[in-house]
């Protein structure tokens, strides 16, 4: 008897344990998500909940917002926007709350906090105030909220990604024809890749390390992207996607417009305008695995327009690829795996850039 | 500099945009610019751009829309529809400004032909005729019976500030 409650007490100590173990592994199997995307053409940022695929939240009142980034805990977004006054909104993401404004160089465009969270690094389009424009790097100190540097351009900058261990960042000049490599360690530009044609968005491939293996960088004349060596700071090919589908109009900006490397650096996704829509190869080898349509624009008695395919985020988990298209005003949600369209979500005017955010 | 291959290539596109989006006119539309074409194009009238076109650019026209000026300031926007910067601490343009918009919008526009003229149409929503799907700063117009989109209808057809038509 007594060996039996002993017995039956181990159990539902074990039995309790594993519950336990279970709780607390949740959290690192269910790990936590949300897609940002900033509605150009209006005031508000709309969150996405990738569980369910629907807007779960807006943030209200910025002008024109570029984009939404993070800092490695969660805590705070930084966002650049179209206000009158040039500066970066720094926000408390759980009370919303502004903790600071940052005074930019100039009107801002892309940004990225390096993965050590230690910097937020903005792309200034224009320093001046003339259709001349002159581009900059700023980079402002996450701890102090100071610009501590701006690192002057010949041309306005674009959109930016930084390499894993946050030693670079590789920024798209289209005015500039070029793609220029910031040293973030010494705060100065390490190299550049001049085109015939603007550098639009771009991703870097980053190796084991966490350092810098290739930049995939679209051009604005290009229906394809281009492969930039990190280590021979050269183009070493040009990727062109096949010529079909085809027949949709050029849309916001450019033919080609929204690339990303999913997180488990299998796969490059990359938008195409006149096919509208995004296609997809493997890595490292960079062979064609097929392409997505993505949303056509409907106008009554007129054949279908594109939607205009802006930018591209991911899942943590690389199961979900977001495709934001800004002519219709939604967001694509596609499976990774089979390559399909498994939601299309409204939301607000202009849908542009589309970010990521991990909860911890 | 603002290079002269990049001034082009926008040119390019909007022609292009231009004939891939522009709506198909009506047998009354296709008439009206016959006519126009024919007729001496009406003269683009100054002051009723000053008064009742110019203020739509500055306009908050609904909190789920950004105005026209935060991205078509000249330094955010350096060819097309590239308005003058506000001179600081002012919410309204100078004179000359003024002047100087006048001359950009009005290289936008067909005078006499408001469906032919991207100034009018790259905001307007394609459910209406326009091509605002194409437009980074969205569906500004819901339709042809918006009270601004008719203010600047009206100044593209023409009308003078004193109310009559032109010529």
């Amino acid at each position: 008897m007594t060996m039996n409650l002993t017995t039956v007490k181990s159990y539902l100590f074990l039995r309790h344990l594993s519950i336990l173990w279970i709780l607390l592994a949740m959290p690192l199997a269910a790990e936590t998500a949300r897609i940002y995307v900033t509605n150009r053409g209006g005031t508000t940022i709309d969150v996405i909940d990738p569980k369910t695929n629907k807007v779960v939240h807006v943030i209200k009142g910025f002008v024109s917002p570029e984009v939404a980034r993070f800092s490695p805990d969660g805590n705070r977004i930084y966002i650049p926007s179209r206000s009158d006054e040039n500066v970066l909104t720094v926000m408390d993401r759980k009370s919303e709350k502004i903790i600071k404004k940052v005074p930019l160089s100039g009107w801002a465009n892309d940004a990225a906090v390096t993965k050590d969270g230690r910097l937020v690094l903005v792309c200034i389009r224009n320093t001046g105030t003339t259709a001349e424009d002159i581009g900059a790097l700023d980079i402002i100190d996450a701890t102090s909220l100071e610009k501590i540097k701006s690192i002057p351009t010949k041309r306005g900058l674009h959109d930016i990604a930084v390499t894993r261990d946050s030693k670079y960042a590789a920024v798209g000049s289209p005015p500039a024809r070029s793609l220029i490599v910031f040293d973030l360690q010494r705060m100065e530009i390490a190299w550049e890749v001049q085109y015939d044609q603007g550098v639009q968005p771009l991703d870097i491939e980053s190796g084991p390390d966490g350092s810098g293996r290739r930049i995939f960088a679209q051009l604005n004349q290009t229906n394809g992207f281009s492969v930039v060596d990190f280590a021979k700071r050269q183009e070493v090919a040009r990727i062109k996607h096949p010529d079909e589908p085809t027949g949709f109009g050029p849309a916001c900006e450019g033919i080609s417009h929204g690339i990303g490397i999913s997180p488990d650096g299998k796969t490059v996704w990359a938008n195409s305008r006149p096919a509208n829509s995004v296609f997809v190869y493997s890595l490292p080898e960079i062979k064609l695995l097929g392409h997505v349509s993505l949303p056509e624009v409907q106008v009554p008695g007129k054949p279908n327009r594109g939607g205009g395919p802006a930018w591209i985020t991911f899942t943590p988990d690389s199961k979900t690829v977001y495709v934001s298209t800004c002519g219709t005003k939604s967001v694509t949600a596609i499976d990774l795996k089979t390559m399909k369209e498994v939601a299309r979500i409204p939301v607000g005017e202009v849908p542009d850039r589309i970010s990521t955010l991990v909860l911890p | 500099m603002v290079s002269k291959v990049g001034l082009k290539t926008v040119f390019a596109s909007f022609v292009a945009a231009l004939a891939l989006y522009a709506p198909v006119p009506s047998a009354g539309e296709q008439s009206d610019k016959t006519a126009a074409a024919g007729a001496a194009r009406p003269a683009l009238d100054y002051e009723f751009f000053k008064a009742r076109v110019q203020p739509i650019f500055l306009k908050t026209r609904s909190e789920d829309h950004v105005r026209c000026y935060a991205c078509h300031q000249v330094s955010r926007h350096p060819a097309g529809l590239h308005l003058e910067l506000l001179p600081p601490g002012q919410n309204t343009w100078t004179e000359e400004q003024s002047r100087r918009n006048f001359e950009t919008v009005s290289k936008l526009v067909v005078p006499g032909t408001p469906l032919s003229s991207l100034f009018l149409l790259m905001p307007l929503v394609p459910e209406a005729g326009g091509m605002a799907d194409t437009h980074q700063g969205g569906r500004q117009f819901a339709s042809q019976d918006d009270p601004d989109w008719k203010n600047m209808e009206a100044w593209v057809r023409g009308q003078k500030a004193s109310g009559s038509s032109a010529p």
